[in-house]
């Protein structure tokens, strides 16, 4: 094997490295100010890399049996560096220095990574360098006591998430003597005792870095405690990360029966339980909290499918659920502090004051309900097709109107938005360019997918 | 060719509006109200010449565009007319350039996100009306839901929140079950035919057990009930009615309620034959309950807005026992029906409306001998109030006597087979008839006539803009109600081809009813191959 196979295969989490290393150099030079900028290329420049080697149908393995790309994983990739570009462009207001930006690339290099997995050792591996940034991201906010306590908690409960995994990948290997990632989509359906407990205990590691009910707490609380860009990463790309390596996990494989009882029964109740306690909030990131553990629902129904629609209706799930995830944080006004900022009530009247935003909220919002035209509907019913399709009728309907509890809590945002009166006090400053800028990528993509759906979803 | 491309502007011309409105963000608010005004009557006459150049004889879809959406679940953007929708557009495009100058003054709030809305409104209700692709018509079905929600939202009345909420959340509630629905029938047919579409004539093919067919019906039913809305689902319409600010309750009555009876035509029945004709006793049941106890409510109602809304809950009702009579003259009553509804009721909330501007209350109390006072007003709240009861050369008296004319027709036989049921029904529609006459009466009476009450303060009558608006009402209502058949002409064929649909038999093929007992592949069970395949003899 060349090192030239190496360096194509690899060619995103390279440039990545490259991104990292420089942005090291830039802190080091005293010259964090362009850091942004720096970021910003870096990512977009692996996301042109992953895009256009997925687009020439490249497959390589330079590490066979522990990490190998083929054009869902580079697409994979793809999507989810791309959401990366709009949560770097938001976080200008709220980070000047490099060290947000180098823990960020350093994150994306961990997805990159679990995205190609094919052992346990390079998913473990992937999962880490994921997280680990985060909990330093989510305490970056220190600020506040609440972050000290919402990185703890995280750390606590990701680390019970790994533990959860190894021990899952070592049953595994105990009763397939192989750290394959094959031995998983094997053992599914596996009479075998210590096989099926190691499966369980993967799926859990999955469910807890998903935030599936009831493996939830984690989430409002580190979604609460850490800053707009860092609640906007952990919900859209950390969570399509995971999904998406889900996704390669499985593989092509049918979940059979038992098991796929469990994957639509805790997501079920996820769907319940996050609309049910979306409702009560009043902080605008647990609210989106308690919002994406029910799209981690919606998420994990995918796999009850057939496993060839599996990674299209995924993808495409993330990508609409992630570009309006980040077009209602890019638009959220900023207040006097980083508290007021999350109150919903800061939303009241925002139409009056800055109409494009309010607008821009309302259609993520609707977007996230699943409200037809917006992105968010197409994507649902593609996921609740495929179940339907396997055979999961009473599962599919079940889903569908658990749904339908969270359009409530969504319409009440609009509601704020729209219909109540302006607090006389509130003083918004401005967006800046960087953000609207993210707003109008974000909404770009979403009008693509709403009036093209057909053709983004061929790309999947 | 052209034409095709004239029925996508019609369509699309209110996004063009939205658009104008967007770009231009110095525009004054009445040079918004003119231009708004200006999208409308372009929209409703490049309407007339399509209703014009609609040739009844033809069979099929006319000015039809088909372009594939989403091809790999052969979704496609599938538009035309045809003789179920065709009056309810030229319906639609007629009421929209009305609702645009019948806010001229009522909105002074925010008027461009006001018609905006409108707009989106319109784009969404004429898109219902004119999908021929289930896909697109849910999309559309349910879009409608988020303007509307603004409207009463932003422009409503006290309990504005409330009633919105209300509205949305009901009206979703049936949407979602339709969803899954949708979707499994899709399914279905996929199973059955071999082919995955979701273009309407396809789905007319698919065959399902009695079972099945009950509980899809069931689901699409409970989504096109609400909307109607038939007695006991109707408990949103009244507080949606009461806090909507005119235009929205104009849209209301206008369109929107139609939407569940055209989907009742366009979809439920037809799709779903033999669970229709099995259900036919409950359904009309429901239909008659609500003609009776909606005239009821009507009757005892003291806030005219709510006499009018409960009014409309009666109405709608002679519109779904005219369609599930199965009789042609009482299909066709119940298209004329559903347009002369849509006149009237249309009309009356825009007089209500016309009133409370000037005397700001809803109370019926606190109004007497208007006829003094406004006495252009009065003439057309009496033209409208007869219409309303039915009086002949009204558009009223037309759909009405159709719709019971077709019920009889239908349920006499029956009678005379032994089955009294369906004609006490009809018997009982009847007295819906006559209770009509008596809440309207007496509501015209206490409203117009008797010693003055309010206003308190000297007010206008009718000023030009009014006069001219109302005069569109009447002048459609009459036309309507003395030359019938011309419309009746272009409905025709659709209402044979919905007679025909429904009395089809579609339970051929059996289906596996696919449950999580049994997560095996849905595949056709028909008979014969079951006995000649060694793999159906595992069935």
């Amino acid at each position: 094997m060349s090192w030239q196979t190496t360096f194509t295969a690899m060619l995103p989490e390279h440039i990545l490295l490259v991104g990292i290393v420089a942005l090291i150099g830039l802190e080091i030079a005293s010259q964090a100010r362009a850091a942004f900028l720096v970021s910003v290329c870096v990512v977009t420049a692996a996301v042109i890399a992953a895009a256009s080697l997925a687009a020439t149908g490249y497959a390589m393995a330079p590490f066979p049996g522990q990490f190998s790309v083929a054009p869902e994983a580079l697409l994979a990739k793809a999507v989810v560096l791309a959401l990366a570009v709009p949560v770097l462009l938001i976080s200008r207001n709220d980070f000047a220095d490099a060290q947000f930006h180098i823990l960020i690339l350093g994150s994306l290099y961990g997805v990159c990574l679990l995205l190609s997995a094919d052992s346990f050792l390079i998913l473990f591996l992937g999962i880490e360098l994921m997280s680990l940034p985060v909990y330093v991201l989510v305490l970056l906010a220190l600020q506040r006591t609440e972050s000290a306590e919402a990185a703890l908690k995280y750390l606590v409960l990701g680390g019970t998430a790994t533990a959860t995994l190894l021990m899952g990948s070592a049953l595994l290997y105990g009763a397939s003597g192989s750290l394959s990632l094959a031995a998983f989509a094997a053992a599914l359906g596996s009479s075998d005792a210590m096989a099926s407990v190691g499966v369980v205990l993967v799926i859990v590691a999955f469910f807890v870095k998903a935030a599936i009910a009831p493996f939830h707490t984690w989430a409002p609380d580190a979604y609460e405690g850490a800053t707009v860009p860092v609640t906007a990463y952990m919900a859209t790309i950390v969570k399509a990360g995971v999904l998406l390596a889900a996704v390669r996990l499985f593989g092509m494989e049918t979940v059979p029966r038992p098991m796929a009882d469990m994957l639509a029964l805790l997501p079920l109740a996820s769907i319940v339980w996050g609309n049910l306690a979306a409702m009560r909030q009043q902080s605008f990131r647990r609210m989106i909290a308690y919002s994406s553990i029910a799209h981690a629902g919606y998420l994990f129904y995918a796999f009850l499918g057939d496993g060839a629609g599996r990674f299209q209706a995924v993808a495409f799930y993330v990508l609409a659920y992630g570009v309006m995830n980040i077009l209602a944080f890019a638009s959220l006004p900023r207040a006097q502090d980083d508290t007021a900022r999350d109150r919903l009530d800061n939303l009241k009247g925002l139409y009056q004051r800055a109409p494009f935003a309010a607008v821009m909220i309302g259609i993520a919002m609707l977007s996230l309900a699943g409200i037809p035209p917006f992105p968010g509907f197409v994507a649902k019913f593609l996921i609740f097709r495929n179940v339907f399709a396997a055979g999961y009728t009473t599962y599919a309907v079940m889903g569908l109107i658990a749904s339908y509890m969270g359009i409530y809590f969504y319409l009440r945002v609009i509601q704020y938005l729209f219909m109540s009166p302006v607090p006389s006090h509130v003083q918004r400053p401005p967006y800046g360019r960087a953000v609207l800028g993210a707003s109008f990528l974000c909404l770009l993509a979403g009008i693509a997918i709403a009036v093209f759906p057909g053709w983004v979803i061929g790309q999947f | 060719m052209g034409d095709a491309a004239l029925l996508d502007g019609v369509l699309f011309l209110p996004l063009i509006g939205v658009a104008i409105l967007v770009a231009l963000p110095s525009l004054r608010d009445n040079a918004i109200r003119r231009l708004s005004l200006a999208v409308m009557v372009a929209q409703f006459l490049m309407t007339a010449w399509l209703y014009l150049r609609f040739d009844p004889a033809a069979t099929g879809l006319q000015f039809e565009t088909r372009l594939p959406w989403i091809p790999d679940w052969g979704v496609y953007y599938q538009i035309g007319l045809d003789g179920y929708n065709v009056l309810l557009v030229l319906l639609t495009t007629f009421l929209g350039p009305l609702v645009v100058a019948g806010a001229f003054t009522a909105i002074t709030k925010d008027v461009k996100l006001f018609y905006a809305m409108v707009f989106v409104l319109q784009f969404t209700m004429l898109g219902t009306f004119v999908a021929q692709d289930l896909f697109l018509f849910y999309l559309f079905w349910e879009a409608m839901l988020i303007p509307m929600f603004l409207i009463i939202g932003i422009w409503g009345g006290e309990r504005r929140i409330y009633a919105t909420l209300k509205f949305v959340l009901y009206t979703a509630f049936g949407s979602i079950l339709m969803l899954a629905a949708v979707i499994y029938l899709v399914y279905s047919l996929n199973a059955t035919t071999g082919i995955t579409s979701f273009a309407f004539a396809d789905l007319y093919r698919a065959e399902l057990p009695l079972s099945v067919q009950t509980i899809l019906l069931a689901a699409f039913g409970l989504s096109f009930a609400i909307k109607v809305p038939l007695v006991p689902l109707h408990t949103w319409l009244p507080d949606a009615h009461v806090e909507a600010p005119t235009a929205g309750s104009v849209v209301l009555a206008g369109v929107l309620l139609k939407m569940g009876t055209y989907g009742f035509m366009k979809l439920g029945f037809p799709l779903f034959p033999d669970a229709t004709r099995a259900f036919t006793p409950l359904i009309m049941t429901l239909a008659v309950g609500s003609i009776i106890y909606g005239a009821c409510l009507a009757w005892v109602q003291t806030d005219i807005k709510k006499i009018i809304a409960y009014s409309s809950i009666s109405h709608l009702g002679y519109v779904m026992l005219g369609l599930i009579s199965l009789d042609l003259i009482g299909i066709q009553g119940a298209i004329i029906q559903m347009v002369s509804h849509g006149i009237v009721a249309g009309g009356l909330f825009l007089m209500v409306g016309m009133v409370y501007e000037r005397c700001h209350t809803r109370e019926l109390a606190a109004y007497g001998g208007l006829a003094k006072l406004l006495p252009a007003y009065a003439v057309f709240f009496a033209l409208l109030t007869l219409a309303s009861i039915g009086l002949p050369t009204t558009s009223g008296f037309t759909g009405e006597f159709l719709v019971l004319l077709g019920a009889f027709n239908a349920t006499w036989p029956q009678y005379q087979q032994g089955v009294t049921l369906p004609l006490v029904l009809s018997a009982g529609a009847v007295t819906g008839v006559v209770l009509g006459a008596l809440y309207m009466l007496s509501f015209a009476q206490r409203f117009l006539f008797g010693p003055v009450k309010a206003p308190h303060q000297p007010v206008l009558d009718l000023n030009l803009r009014e006069k001219l608006i109302l005069g569109c009402i009447v002048v459609a209502m009459f036309t309507l109600g003395l030359f019938p058949a011309e419309p009746l002409s272009k409905t025709e064929l659709a209402a044979r081809q919905y007679q025909a649909l429904v009395a089809s038999h579609r339970t051929g093929t059996a289906v596996a009813l696919r449950t999580v007992e049994e997560g095996i592949a849905l595949r056709p069970v028909a008979m014969d191959s079951a006995l000649q395949t060694p793999r159906g003899s595992a069935r």
